[in-house]
């Protein structure tokens, strides 16, 4: 068991892949948004790599623990301390009964996941464990945590001293800027050609007004191909309405001139054009991206993308992991 | 235009847009939701979900099971064996879902808006001038005058999109510009030829002229009608609307809140498609 001391920002319990199979009820998948950090937590305590963990966004929590454990920290570094020791990251590390685990401000990155030997015990809700916190759907109390919850666990033994080593953590940018991999698609036919060009030439600004639903983008003007304006009046009036469709997760969606990256409890429908989707296997960057962060997108095939993805599951495996020397 | 051949469009590594043609009608909402059961029917491995849309499906996969163009091969074989959507028989239950209308929530909310936000004309009143009818009388009579669709659900778990299947009972509405910050839980409202249950208070866009005390989201997954899931309805679903009083409201509001309340759900019945276009047929020829 884990006792709530303090809940940080939106603290949740995510797990990977997340909610899946009610996208036609309007349900996002959820789930955590740095899904190789959060993986890489649980393949150290020796949990799956899609366990229930958890996710600290911008400010940790403080948590107590009732057991012996064992946890591991990986993602963003919010200083994380036991009865105020410092702790590395990408490690795993025994907790005893009565220590409390402290995590603080973002340093790099924005997203820390905890995992703990065992992976939390909270109810299944659709079909996973994932907080969608908008509607009180996942998580202990249908929600975030709360100060004061316990938060039941499995039991598990893990094993202390195990590493991911440094050729297999994402590497989180140190200027604020992040270099994302975009596909085309599904209505880049709907952007012209300048538009498109302007799109992946740009500095993009992530917005303050961001969180686990959508990014928002601050940039250039869109400008639009002739499909945009010749179209039936059910479309809507401006050149970004289209007759509702399904939105990819993932999807950067033009909601008039604003872009807006569907996240990970994003919408599942609507009536504005998607013309490029961040694939999965980037979606860790978007995760570690603070406010005001810029973006670059960089257009990658579909087939590429997915190898990628691949690769990530390959590699957020125990072969991985080394012993601390 | 409904298309010869979808066109099958990738969203990143783990979608697929199927579009089935350009405009919004039922024909095409009938493709959706034919291939959609016919995609989890073929039971194509890796395909892991599929949500229609009004003339579209949106097709999540797992890219370590099926790559993209093998994808799309499948897809478009399925879509070959559909025929047309005249062979269509779609499952479908029918929930009779009772309403007050022009109730003084949703009033009251409206209210709020135009001191707050912007003037506006009432709600029901420009959904009656906007179609021509007479009164309040006319406008509920008709819009529980015919079953609706349940032709896609989103924005919001559990929010259904309905069009009506009479479509000589169709109605249409502006939606609000800019949206409400609020809206009634249990309202019905209609934006473009689309009408809605709002599951929960929520922000708003479509014009809202009544009110069910029956819930159509419950987090609790207690009553057995809601099979396990958070959200009442289908895509395939059809809602008919049943006027009822305010003191029935009370009454079915206190059963709901005692967790007696019994749905109303018929669902003994398959959508056929041929023979609702035949029926439809008739229906705009007496209408002549």
């Amino acid at each position: 068991m884990i006792e709530v001391l303090k809940t940080g920002l939106e603290t949740a319990i995510q797990d990977w892949p997340g909610r899946h199979g009610y996208w036609n009820q309007g349900f996002p998948v959820s789930g955590p948004m740095d899904s190789w950090s959060m993986r890489m937590a649980n393949v150290l305590v020796g949990n799956e790599p899609g366990s229930a963990a958890l996710e600290a966004q911008i400010f940790g929590p403080a948590l107590r623990f009732t057991d012996h454990r064992v946890i591991a920290v990986c993602g963003a570094d919010m200083k994380p301390t036991l009865d105020d020791e410092p702790i590395p990251l990408w490690e795993s590390i025994e907790v005893k009964p009565g220590q409390v685990l402290k995590l603080g401000a973002a340093r790099s990155g924005a997203r820390s996941y905890i995992a703990v030997s065992g992976g939390f015990a909270s109810p299944i809700v659709l079909g996973s464990r994932s907080t969608f916190a908008k509607a009180g759907v996942g998580g202990v109390d249908d929600g975030p945590l709360v100060e004061g919850q316990q938060l039941p666990l499995f039991d598990s033994a893990g094993t202390p001293g195990l590493r991911v080593p440094p050729h297999a953590r994402p590497t989180l940018s140190t200027n604020s800027i992040w270099e994302v991999e975009v596909c085309a698609g599904p209505n880049d036919d709907w952007i012209d050609e300048a538009g498109k060009a302007r799109f992946l030439e740009a500095d993009w600004k992530l917005s303050p007004k961001s969180d686990r639903t959508g990014y928002r983008l601050e940039g250039p003007e869109w400008t639009f191909s002739e499909k945009a304006y010749d179209k039936r009046p059910e479309n809507g009036a401006l050149p970004s309405n289209i007759i509702d469709h399904g939105y990819p997760m993932g999807a950067i969606n033009l909601a008039g001139q604003t872009p807006i990256i569907l996240m990970n409890d994003g919408p599942s429908m609507g009536g504005f054009i998607n013309p490029y989707t961040i694939p999965s296997a980037a979606f860790w960057k978007l995760g570690q991206a603070k406010a005001g962060d810029t973006l670059r997108f960089r257009e990658i095939l579909v087939e590429d993308a997915q190898a990628v993805a691949m690769q990530l599951i390959e590699l957020c495996k125990p072969e991985t992991l080394t012993q601390v020397a | 235009m409904i298309y010869d051949k979808p066109r099958c469009l990738p969203g990143g590594d783990r979608y697929i847009l199927m579009e089935f043609g350009n405009e919004m009608n039922l024909e095409l909402n009938f493709i959706a939701q034919g291939f959609s059961a016919a995609l989890a029917e073929a039971g194509v491995t890796g395909v892991i979900e599929s949500a229609p849309c009004f003339a579209s499906l949106l097709v999540h996969y797992e890219p370590s099971k099926i790559g993209y163009a093998d994808l799309v091969r499948e897809l478009l074989k399925i879509f070959e064996t559909l025929g047309t959507s005249d062979d269509l028989e779609i499952p479908s239950r029918l929930f009779y879902m009772p309403v007050l209308y022009f109730d003084p929530w949703c009033e009251a909310c409206v209210d709020d808006y135009r001191a707050r936000i912007a003037d506006k004309e009432s709600d029901p009143e420009l959904i009656i001038r906007e179609n021509g009818l007479k009164d309040r009388a006319e406008l509920m009579r008709i819009h529980s005058g015919t079953e609706h669709w349940v032709a896609a659900l989103g924005f919001w778990p559990g929010l259904p999109f309905l069009m009506a299947l009479d479509t000589t009972k169709r109605l249409i509405a502006p939606k609000y510009n800019p949206p409400r910050t609020d809206t009634p839980q249990g309202a019905i409202g209609l934006g473009g030829a689309a009408t809605s249950i709002y599951p929960v208070a929520t922000p708003g866009g479509y014009q809202v002229f009544g009110r069910t005390p029956i819930p159509i989201w419950d987090s609790t997954q207690k009553n057995p009608v809601f099979q396990g899931d958070l959200c009442l309805f289908k895509p395939g679903d059809r809602i008919r609307f049943v006027p009822i009083q305010r003191d029935e409201y009370d009454e079915l509001e206190a059963q709901v809140s005692a967790g007696q309340y019994d749905y109303n759900v018929v669902e003994y019945q398959n959508f056929v498609v041929a023979d609702y276009n035949r029926w439809l047929t008739k229906r705009q020829e007496a209408k002549q």
